[in-house]
């Protein structure tokens, strides 16, 4: 952390090669008992990837395993290549000694709920190059929303810090009541996409490759979406799509703009006539950026989409150049 | 930013949020600002304060200083003096997760013009043996039970580690070591956050700086005499950090404690949960007290050993030792604590809790509680401004009884550290300070450019403001040249 100031970190990054990998981080913040941990437990019930998770103290997830005393970090093996991790010394070395010994596919970390996740967010900008910012998702207990309506400072920058936030214990407030604390929530953050949640039941799918730090990202070419082995939770369902076809990039736009509600996410790359392009697409805002990869394959998530199922790839379809076959499955 | 209606002036320098602002406060909101700084105060402050007034125990008024701004359920700059004998609470909102996070000031006697020539040299060497940064470990190795020793026995345990001298707990707040801090109440994981960073800066807003008092800015000749101030362009060294993680995780700790017993055992009813407290005289508030000593001690302890190291560096560079450089130490103060204090409210003698986040105590002449060797003159307070437009050395003033004997702490954010980011760019920012004469040291550009002297107040209104109130008086003003910014 003490190197020469002369060489600061963005040039540091500048020097990395464009093929590096960088380790997504997600952030996950909220106020003190909102229901971070039991989010990570959730997140590490259903392991999505090789995930390292950083928390504030591990002790809160029963760990029957060997645990590694490092320089900055504890580290607690999973089995999977999954590890659960709280910090000796601070974050930004902690998580470098993370990567050097688990090099992870995903970090998760878990902010304190005092913190402001303002400068977390640029401390992993400014002083890890070797990551890249992909999400912040903020968990918020809707009871304490009920019986608290005043919102606190930090409790309001993490709201609007969040790219998703959880509206969590909804089972502890009257049904009646989380519309309103909805639209209290959009106020706050208009372009955040909110998922109602108890005991933060939660698909990752959902929480990943939200992809925040866009210009950083410098994914590995060819590679391609994990598949998702776990079950999707009943209220949100998925289906993916693949295709060896072209698609028309004005056709395609058009596509995910009209893209109904029900649809959170959808994620996966798509094939235009000059590039293949990484589709990121979060509760209506959507983004394309250049990706080394040669198959269309698309993955979409949300409620009750099923039923939609066959009219999205109906008109993602008709974006195509000429009939090949085409698979999709449920 | 709109003044809200409600709020009534009451002197030039005093503005009133009355009890019928807000249901259930308990007595009125004030706020300690020239008209201009309550103008640029954001409006949650007037939300937050009017909320502290709320709390039970709370004394005469919630006060706000005049660099105040929100902050955790307590704004910046708030001050809360709790009755403990009518049910007062203790909240960690209203000390500050960076438990004593204060500002220590050392002499020399040394001119701008013996320094300038080895300015970098010594800005350069700073920065090497005082870590900063958010990742930063300090030089000291220490076991778990040698940190629970000093945060037990604060700057003693240093003194008695040969960091520093003896006369430096003397002008030390408590002396360097508050009693009954019992690092039993402490958690492992507090230990494991703190135990390799005593002698560390820290990041955010934190730094060290070599300032020079210029003639023009000794603001009072006598008093600065008094504290060494006597040789034109004097040399000066100023710096400011806290108890690091292990503050934050002590906080951390109990508030969980408090959201826990706050309403079903205690029937405390808040309306923001960032205020979460316990009445002081219950068992989870005395815990909370006896562990945020621990803070507090840690974070004197702290601040002796990067003092030690400032030392070491002057020495080494000037090849002559501290003592002949006059290295004297004028005064080490916190502002962000809570302690127990004896008040006069409404004619009667009082023993009050004495929350202060982000405000300094500021005794008068006479206070039993001021260092011996400033008891005719004042307590100083140490007020940091931004490192582009200079710091303060001030005293406290007799007629400081209003804010409980509290002034400001420093010049106060006027924006975001992400609109600062946005505004400047740390790099073309530490050449246009060079070019200003100023040396300036980080581990973090953008971090620097967080800390842009327009991100703040200005803090001469600031110090004019609490000056007119009556609540501190300022001795000298001082201009950075040098700094190790965390």
């Amino acid at each position: 952390m003490n190197s020469d100031p002369f060489s600061p970190s963005s040039l540091i990054t500048d020097h990395l090669s464009p093929m590096t990998l960088r380790t997504p981080i997600t952030l996950v913040t909220g106020p003190l008992g909102s229901g971070k941990t039991t989010l990570l437990r959730h997140i590490l019930a259903t392991r999505p990837a090789k995930i390292a998770i950083v928390m504030n103290e591990f002790g809160e997830i029963a760990i029957d395993t060997k645990v590694i005393e490092g320089k900055n970090v504890r580290i607690a093996e999973l089995g999977g290549g999954c590890v659960c991790c709280s910090l000796l010394g601070e974050f930004e070395a902690a998580v470098t000694e993370i990567i050097k010994k688990i090099a992870p596919e995903i970090i998760v970390v878990e902010t304190t709920g005092l913190a402001e996740p303002e400068a977390l967010v640029f401390n992993i900008q400014e002083a890890l190059p070797e990551c890249r910012l992909d999400g912040v998702v903020s968990v918020i207990d809707a009871d304490m929303l009920v019986r608290f309506p005043e919102l606190g400072h930090t409790t309001r920058l993490q709201i609007e810090g969040a790219d998703i936030l959880l509206l969590n214990k909804i089972d502890l407030v009257d049904a009646k009541q989380i519309e309103p604390l909805e639209r209290k929530l959009r106020e706050i953050n208009p372009s955040t996409a909110i998922i109602r949640t108890e005991r933060c039941q939660i698909d990752p799918e959902l929480l990943f490759g939200i992809g925040r730090e866009r210009k950083a990202a410098t994914l590995e070419p060819g590679s391609t979406i994990p598949a998702t082995t776990h079950k999707h939770q009943p209220e949100f369902e998925s289906f993916t799509f693949s295709s060896d076809k072209t698609f028309s990039r004005d056709c395609f736009e058009g596509f995910a703009e009209a893209l109904p509600k029900s649809v959170l996410r959808a994620k996966g790359f798509v094939r235009f006539p000059d590039s293949v392009q990484l589709f990121n697409f979060v509760a209506g805002r959507w983004e394309l950026e250049p990706f080394e990869t040669h198959r269309t394959e698309l993955v979409f998530i949300g409620k009750g989409i099923a039923r939609e199922k066959s009219a999205i790839l109906h008109t993602l379809e008709k974006c195509t150049a000429n009939k090949e076959k085409m698979i999709s499955e449920p | 930013m709109a003044v809200s209606e409600q709020l009534k002036k009451i002197s030039d320098s005093v503005w009133e949020l009355p009890a019928s602002y807000k249901q259930g406060m308990r007595v009125p909101a004030r706020i300690v600002a020239t008209e201009k700084l309550v103008r640029e105060m954001d409006e949650a402050v007037y939300e937050q304060i009017s909320n502290v007034a709320t709390l039970p125990g709370i004394a005469r008024y919630a006060l706000c200083m005049p660099d105040g701004h929100s902050g955790y359920g307590f704004p910046i700059g708030g001050v809360a003096a709790m009755d403990v004998h009518e049910g007062g609470v203790i909240s960690p909102g209203g000390i500050g997760f960076d438990i004593n996070c204060g500002m220590r000031l050392v002499i020399t006697n040394l001119t701008l013009d013996d320094v300038q020539p080895h300015l970098h040299q010594i800005v350069d060497r700073l920065y090497e043996r005082v870590p900063a940064g958010v990742g930063s470990h300090g030089f000291l190795k220490l076991s778990r039970q040698d940190f629970r020793n000093l945060v037990e026995q604060g700057a003693r345990w240093c003194i008695e580690h040969d960091y520093g001298w003896e006369d430096d707990l003397e002008v030390t707040e408590e002396n360097g070591c508050i009693s009954d801090a019992d690092a039993s109440k402490i958690s492992e994981r507090a230990i494991d956050r703190g135990y390799n960073q005593v002698g560390t800066l820290g990041s955010g807003n934190h730094y060290l700086e070599v300032q020079v008092a210029r003639p023009e800015d000794v603001r009072d000749k006598q008093l600065a005499e008094k504290f060494g101030i006597t040789i034109p362009n004097q040399v000066v060294v100023m710096f400011h950090c806290g108890s690091r993680g292990f503050g934050h995780q002590v906080a951390t700790d109990y508030l969980q404690t408090f959201l826990k017993v706050m309403e079903s055992k205690y029937g405390i009813k808040i309306f923001d949960r960032e205020l979460a407290c316990a009445p002081f005289e219950s068992p989870e508030g005395r815990d909370y007290f006896a562990a945020m000593k621990c803070g507090l001690n840690m974070s004197f302890a702290n601040r002796q050993v990067i003092l030690h190291r400032i030392r070491e560096v002057f020495s080494e560079i000037f090849g002559r030792s501290a003592e002949d450089l006059g290295m004297q130490m004028i005064y080490d103060v916190s502002h962000n604590t809570a302690k127990l204090e004896k008040h006069t409210v409404d004619g009667k003698k009082k023993t009050l809790l004495v929350h202060r986040k982000g405000a300094t105590r500021a005794f008068g002449p006479g206070h039993d509680e001021v260092a011996a060797r400033y008891r005719d003159i004042g307590q100083p307070v140490i007020i940091g401004g931004s490192m582009e437009t200079g710091s303060y050395l001030l005293v406290g003033t007799a007629s400081g009884g209003e804010t409980f004997f509290s002034t400001a702490h420093g010049s106060g954010r006027t924006m975001s550290r992400t609109k600062a980011r946005k505004q400047w760019h740390g790099k073309q920012l530490q050449r246009d300070l060079e070019a200003r004469g100023i040396y300036v040291r980080s581990t973090s550009w953008a971090g620097l450019a967080e800390e842009a002297g327009a991100a703040y107040k200005n803090i001469d209104e600031v110090i004019a403001a609490t000056e007119l109130a009556g609540i501190s008086k300022p001795v000298a003003r001082f201009t950075p040249i040098g700094n190790v910014k965390g």
